[in-house]
């Protein structure tokens, strides 16, 4: 596991003094973190402590919940990302997110992938061709469906499905892709074939990965963050955090000690 | 039965008789659901035939009492008339509200939308026909003063119709997954663009289903033409006025009842045959479009 000490790290996403609302409840408490370009960020912490609300809160996916509100500060590239003039859709089409449960549309593998392209006007047959087949080899999926682009999505395995999933986020070429629990519904076999892809990924993207296996974080990420209660309790290096972590909840967590 | 992977023999007594008496309710219900619709067939067709020919759905009443000679020309067309003229109101309103309960579905506009939408469901339809009179066919109303007519009766049977599309569009959307609609949203798809190419299409055998349901409701109606339309022997030149009353297959059924004369009778049989393949062709229609539709958006973005 490199530590990425060689090279500098360059903020993609800084979060500072950041608090999540679902109306009266807060999620998030002041919340101080840094997500670093092409760098893998994980997110680990017991059910309900807020991993996903943070995720989501960084594309604003959290919007369409009634009452959903925030306070303090979260940037992209130095933007706020909750800024007054900032266009949603923008950012979820520069922050992808992938789910738990896979999500394929119901359409064909081909249409699945080039969803993203066409509702932003793309209607070029060659164009999206060309694009379909780079996501989908960046997803390491083609060689099981180039036979069957046209087949629906729904005929796919369940890892497939999440594997297309991937490659629909990858086709309109996001800077940061956001990762809830990709791998929890799938079998070990797909579940590493997701973890080998995000090695691959990690040269060009920026990922951030929420996961309740330990083993996972430690495997893939170069950062790991601990939540707890809605508070982060400590941000690190994946290898300090895993053999000598700082706060000592953050060590009764990863030993298993409660959670 | 072999593939029972409990032994009939291992279950208790008192489990036996459950088993048995809720499988006898469940074939009594089956039988009690469709019984009614083989019955409608079996009677009509029964007491029916005699008048049945194709002539009879294309020629217009003759004779006296109107209708002893003819078909029911004037009643399919005029029946026709009234579901266009009806749908073209209740259709794209429907919907449209209904996509607004959706999408707001918590904003108090949407709460006193839904609520008066339940009421107006409510609403018995000769109360519909007495309005419908007020507002469209007479000088003392709203000024439109169309008279008796096929646009006063479309449009009344059209807000009749309203509700029912609203509220299974609404359904029909809430039932699309919300991870559905995520994934398209995390892809950077606006609002409008998720309901166009996801979410209608998802819906659209609910949708379909919901106009359906709209137009049978409106195809049996007769309290409301009774007020706003009557009835009419031919096929009118105007769709307002004096002279503007259509035909109706269901006002025509009520009124040849009524007349004394047995060949009436049978007329009327025959026309309820007519209105109830009518129906199942619609239906079925529906599905069609419903299933073409979900095809074409499966291939398109
Ligand atoms: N849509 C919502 N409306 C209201 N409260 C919510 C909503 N989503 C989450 N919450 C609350 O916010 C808190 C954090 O939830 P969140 O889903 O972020 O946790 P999590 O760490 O992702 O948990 P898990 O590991 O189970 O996925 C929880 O107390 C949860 O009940
Ligand atoms: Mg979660």
């Amino acid at each position: 596991m490199e530590n990425g000490t060689q090279e500098p790290l360059v903020p993609k996403i800084a979060v500072k003094n950041f608090s999540a609302f679902y109306g009266k409840t807060q999620a998030l408490h002041n919340v101080d973190f840094t997500i670093y370009e092409r760098k893998i960020t994980a997110m680990i912490g017991p059910s309900g402590c807020g991993k996903s609300t943070f995720l989501r809160s960084l594309n604003r996916m959290n919007d369409f919940f009634q009452g959903f509100r925030v306070e303090g500060s979260a940037t992209l590239d130095g933007e706020e990302i909750y800024g007054p003039a900032v266009n949603p859709v923008l950012i979820r089409q520069r922050v992808g997110m992938v789910f738990q449960k896979p999500n394929p549309f119901q359409k064909s593998i081909f249409e699945n992938v080039a969803y993203g392209l066409r509702i932003q006007g793309v209607k070029s047959r060659s164009v999206l061709s060309d694009i379909v087949e780079k996501s989908l080899k960046a997803a390491a999926l083609w060689d099981e469906v180039k036979d069957r682009l046209n087949g629906s999505a729904f005929s796919l395995s369940g890892g497939q499905q999440q594997r297309l999933c991937i490659a629909r986020a990858l086709a309109v070429e996001p800077e940061v892709i956001l990762l809830d629990e990709p791998a929890s519904a799938l079998d070990p076999i797909s579940t590493a074939r997701i973890e080998e892809l995000m090695q691959d990924l990690k040269d060009r993207y920026t990922i951030a990965i929420v996961t309740h296996n330990m083993q996972q974080a430690a495997r893939v990420s170069d950062r790991t963050a601990f939540f707890l209660d809605g508070t982060l309790v400590e941000v690190n290096d994946t290898t300090k955090i895993f053999t000598n972590p700082e706060d000592s909840r953050t060590e009764d967590y990863i030993t298993g000690r409660f959670g | 039965m072999a593939e029972n992977p409990l032994p009939e023999k291992g279950l208790s007594a008192y489990r036996k008789v459950r088993n048995a008496l809720l499988g006898s309710l469940t074939a009594v219900a089956f039988i009690l659901a469709v019984t009614p619709l083989l019955a409608i067939v079996y009677v009509a067709y029964d007491r029916g035939k005699a008048a049945l020919s194709l002539a009879f759905l294309t020629t217009m009443p003759g004779g006296f009492p109107v209708g002893i000679e003819g078909g029911i020309a004037n009643g399919i067309a005029g029946s026709l008339i009234l579901i266009f003229i009806a749908s073209l109101l209740s259709v794209p309103v429907g919907i449209w509200a209904g996509l607004y309960l959706w999408d707001q579905s918590h904003t108090r506009l949407a709460k006193i939308t839904r609520l008066l939408s339940d009421l107006l469901l409510g609403v018995p339809s000769v109360i519909w026909g007495v309005v419908g009179f007020f507002v469209f066919s007479t000088n003392t109303g709203f000024g439109f003063h169309w008279g008796f007519s096929g646009l006063a009766a479309g449009l009344t049977l059209g807000f009749i119709m309203i509700p029912i599309v609203t509220r299974v569009t609404e359904q029909a959307l809430r039932d699309v997954p919300r991870s559905y609609i995520e994934g398209a949203l995390a892809l950077g798809a606006s609002r409008f663009q998720v309901v166009r190419g996801l979410a209608i299409p998802a819906a659209i055998t609910g949708i379909g289903t919901g106009i359906l349901l709209g137009v049978l409701n409106v195809l049996g109606q007769t309290a409301p033409l009774v007020f706003t339309n009557y009835y009419n022997t031919g096929i009118p030149k105007s769709l307002v006025g004096s002279n503007g009353s259509v035909g109706d297959l269901a006002m025509q059924i009520f009124i040849y009842i009524h007349e004394p004369s047995k060949e009436l009778h049978v007329k009327a049989m025959a026309a309820a045959l007519v209105l109830t393949v009518i129906v199942l062709l619609l239906d079925m229609g529906i599905r069609l479009l419903a299933w073409g539709s979900r095809k074409y958006a499966q291939r398109m973005g």
